[in-house]
């Protein structure tokens, strides 16, 4: 072979390496085969504490430091939450959710996908706490305001701040209760997500194109 | 040679036939597979400096489809980018098989093989963060696998997924991190390479400048003319059917997604596991062939030749225990690869694996002048041949007339052989060796040239007439050029004399004096 032939052929078997490699590197790999729809459950939220508060008796209070002078002690446990979905009134998935971490107080995080085929369908979701709740904070407290009044020196309003405290934590929590059972027009490769809204505490559905869908309910 | 190690070197061996009469054996691109693998790297720090000016970590996937629009420079910069990291994987890879196939993974190349491995992966796990920084449908792809895989582990108590899931933007902070990633895994690269490379003397890190720049100019040309796809920005909202998938880094995605993260897991486990034993299985027992170089310390003169020699650093200058004034050389066996590559440098012959020591390869070639073939060297062309030389061109060289030898690199030829096959009659000797870039030894034709013709010790001698000696490379898939470079070598001899008898000279009076008296002998 002549050594221009010879570096012709040098030239085209690079010149196919070169596409090789760009074909290669942007081949088109089927990613979602199905023609349907996906149904994702997403969301994080506070699990509600499940606690029995006690008011420490003033004696008691007189007996500690004064910056420990906490006015209502709790003890207790993060509630669970059973999940329920349904698809078209066929159940499509159940399961008990807890906070993350050893002890479950962390907040709970929920992550399911569901395939569904394109088309009207009806879901239903429902989110609702397993645990009976007795907990009673002392922010609802009629009582509170004359307390508040005894506090003096550097536990001035303390008993307030406790109140109000507790009353924020409480609202943090996801509410007992959440229900979602809408009818959906899914289109074909249609991703359609539903989220707990905390501000407006209530499961919502997120679209491409902005549509929010709140027809859940939300009752504590 | 276990089968799968044998039906590696075969594949290896047709490989490197077609690439070598594609190219030729000097710029023979499989050659240099863990130079061009390094070229890529500096490469791709190069170009990346340039696209992570342009990078918005507030809009990933925005910021990169500007970069491939422009059409000056962001788009081929880009492209280029992505092919070279393609390349490199290609070459790591042909770089490892390479390595396994010539029994390169073991004893004390073991740092070096878990080492590139560690060097693969990395630069794995670096691809694929920088797909994910483009924040295509491709990048969201790797991602939620990465989420996915990730999230199997009991390490994050909250699922990395969900910050894929749509419900909210995702956070810069993931870009962030991700970018990071992405820059400082090469940094560690970087130091995985000096590591891959510590146990050589005088390593080469870079393929001949035309094979550099031949490359680099290939890529720009296909960067320019076949620009690397860039998908639709990532949408949680769109189960996309295909996404723009680079094989070369993501070959194992479409596997790892209908497999559950813990088979994904386990599969990727083993596969790591028995890459990381492939030193244990390969290993040999260190005798015969694979016996670590001795020092006769009788012999040894403290000329300081071995050590420069060893491409390996295996041996060193130590105090005698004896009372001669010099140093003596010493032989670390874990370090030592068996390539006798200091037998060839040893003048006095006092160093060298068992059986293969200068004075070794003397005796055996006297034995043969003196053997039933008696005779017959004289007026022939004899060959030398590397053990690694294609059985191909033994064969052809011996049906032409030569009288074959064998050495087990051409590094380990003492050059008072090649002296004793001219003054026995030879009319010549060539001594055939393996491409320099190719050669399981390293640097044996490049110490071999130097002895025979530029006076490295141990130095052919001056009175032996260097137009009867020749070296030949000889490589897979050039057989023609070697035979062509043998007939002009047997063809120029025709006008010569015959040699004089080895018998008109004492070779060991002509040698240095070796100082045997200190032993006490």
């Amino acid at each position: 072979m002549s050594g221009i032939a010879r570096g012709a052929l040098a030239v085209a078997a690079s010149a196919v390496a070169m596409a090789l490699i760009a074909a290669g590197s942007s081949a088109p790999v089927p990613f979602h085969a199905e023609e349907g729809g996906r149904l994702r459950l997403s969301w994080s939220a506070r699990p509600e504490r499940i606690e029995r508060c006690r008011e420490v008796s003033a004696k008691e209070l007189a007996e500690r430091e004064e910056h420990m002078r906490q006015r209502v002690e709790c003890e207790g446990h993060f509630a669970s939450y059973a999940l329920v979905v349904a698809l078209d009134g066929q159940a499509a998935d159940t399961a008990i959710v807890r906070g993350a971490g050893m002890r479950h107080d962390r907040p709970m995080y929920l992550l399911r996908s569901f395939d569904v085929p394109a088309g009207r369908r009806r879901v239903r979701v429902e989110f609702t706490r397993r645990e009976r709740s007795e907990t009673k904070h002392d922010g609802d407290d009629d009582d509170s305001e004359r307390r508040t009044s005894a506090d003096s020196g550097i536990s001035a309003g303390r008993a307030q701040r406790e109140a109000v405290e507790r009353a924020r934590r409480g609202k943090a929590a996801i509410p007992p209760r959440l229900v979602l059972d809408t009818v959906l027009d899914i289109a074909p490769r249609e991703v359609i997500v539903l989220t707990f809204n905390q501000e407006r505490r209530v499961l919502e559905i997120l679209r491409q194109d902005g549509q929010d869908d709140r027809a859940s309910k939300a009752s504590k | 040679m276990p089968p799968l190690q044998r039906g590696f070197r075969r594949l290896l061996g047709v490989l490197d036939a077609a690439a070598t009469k594609l190219y030729g054996w000097p710029w023979n691109p499989l050659h240099q597979s863990g130079t061009i693998a390094v070229a890529m790297l500096v490469a791709l720090i190069a170009s990346g400096v340039y696209l992570i000016l342009f990078y918005r970590l507030g809009a990933p996937s925005a910021s990169v489809a500007r970069m491939a629009a422009d059409p000056w420079l962001g788009s081929w910069i880009r492209s280029f980018h992505r092919y070279a990291s393609d390349l490199f994987v290609i070459a790591a890879v042909l770089h490892l098989i390479r390595m396994f196939a010539q029994s390169r993974s073991w004893g004390s190349r073991t740092l070096a093989w878990i080492s590139g491995l560690l060097l693969l992966g990395v630069g794995f796990a670096c691809a694929w963060t920088g797909f994910v920084m483009a924040w295509d449908s491709f990048g969201e792809r790797l991602a939620l696998n990465g989420a996915r895989l990730l999230d199997a582990l009991p390490i994050l108590s909250e699922p990395l997924g969900r910050i894929f899931a749509g419900d909210g933007p995702v956070p810069s902070a993931f870009f962030f991190v991700n970018m990071f990633m992405h820059i400082a895994l090469p940094l560690a690269m970087g130091a995985m390479l000096w590591l891959h490379v510590s146990r050589l003397a005088r390593p080469t890190l870079m393929p001949p400048k035309r094979v550099t720049w031949s490359i680099v100019g290939a890529l720009v040309l296909t960067a320019v003319l076949l620009p690397a796809e860039l998908g639709p920005a990532a949408n949680p909202f769109v189960l996309a059917s295909h996404t723009p998938t680079d094989l070369f880094v993501a070959w194992w995605l479409p596997l790892a997604e209908r497999l559950s993260p813990g088979e994904t897991w386990g599969i990727g486990l083993v596969g790591m596991l028995a890459l990381v034993m492939i030193p244990k299985w390969t290993r040999r027992p260190r005798e015969g062939r694979w016996a670590p170089s001795v020092v006769d310390p009788r012999l040894c003169t403290g000329c300081n030749q071995c050590p420069q020699d060893c491409p390996w650093d295996a041996i060193t200058m130590i105090k005698r225990d004896d009372d001669r004034p010099t140093l003596v050389a010493h032989v670390d066996p874990a370090r030592c690869v068996s390539c006798g590559i200091c037998a060839g440098s040893c003048a006095p012959m006092g160093i060298g694996p068992a059986g293969r020591t200068g004075r070794d390869q003397l005796a055996a070639a006297r034995a043969e002048l003196a053997g039933p073939a008696a005779g017959s060297a004289a007026g022939q062309v004899i060959a030398i041949c590397c053990s690694q030389v294609p059985p191909s061109h033994v064969a052809a060289l011996s049906e032409r007339g030569a009288l074959i030898q064998q050495v087990s690199c051409a590094g380990n030829l003492h050059t008072s052989v090649v002296e004793l096959f001219v003054r026995s009659g030879a009319r010549g000797v060539v001594v055939c060796a393996c491409p320099p870039r190719d050669c399981v030894s390293r640097e044996g034709p490049k110490w071999l040239g130097e002895r025979l013709f530029n006076d490295r010790e141990a130095e052919l001698q001056a009175r032996v007439d260097r137009r009867r000696i020749t070296v030949i490379t000889c490589a897979p898939g050039a057989l023609g050029a070697a035979l062509a470079a043998y007939d002009a070598f047997a063809g120029s001899l025709a006008s010569l004399d015959i040699a004089d008898s080895e018998s008109l000279l004492e070779l060991d009076t002509e040698c240095e004096p070796v100082p045997l008296e200190a032993e006490g002998t």
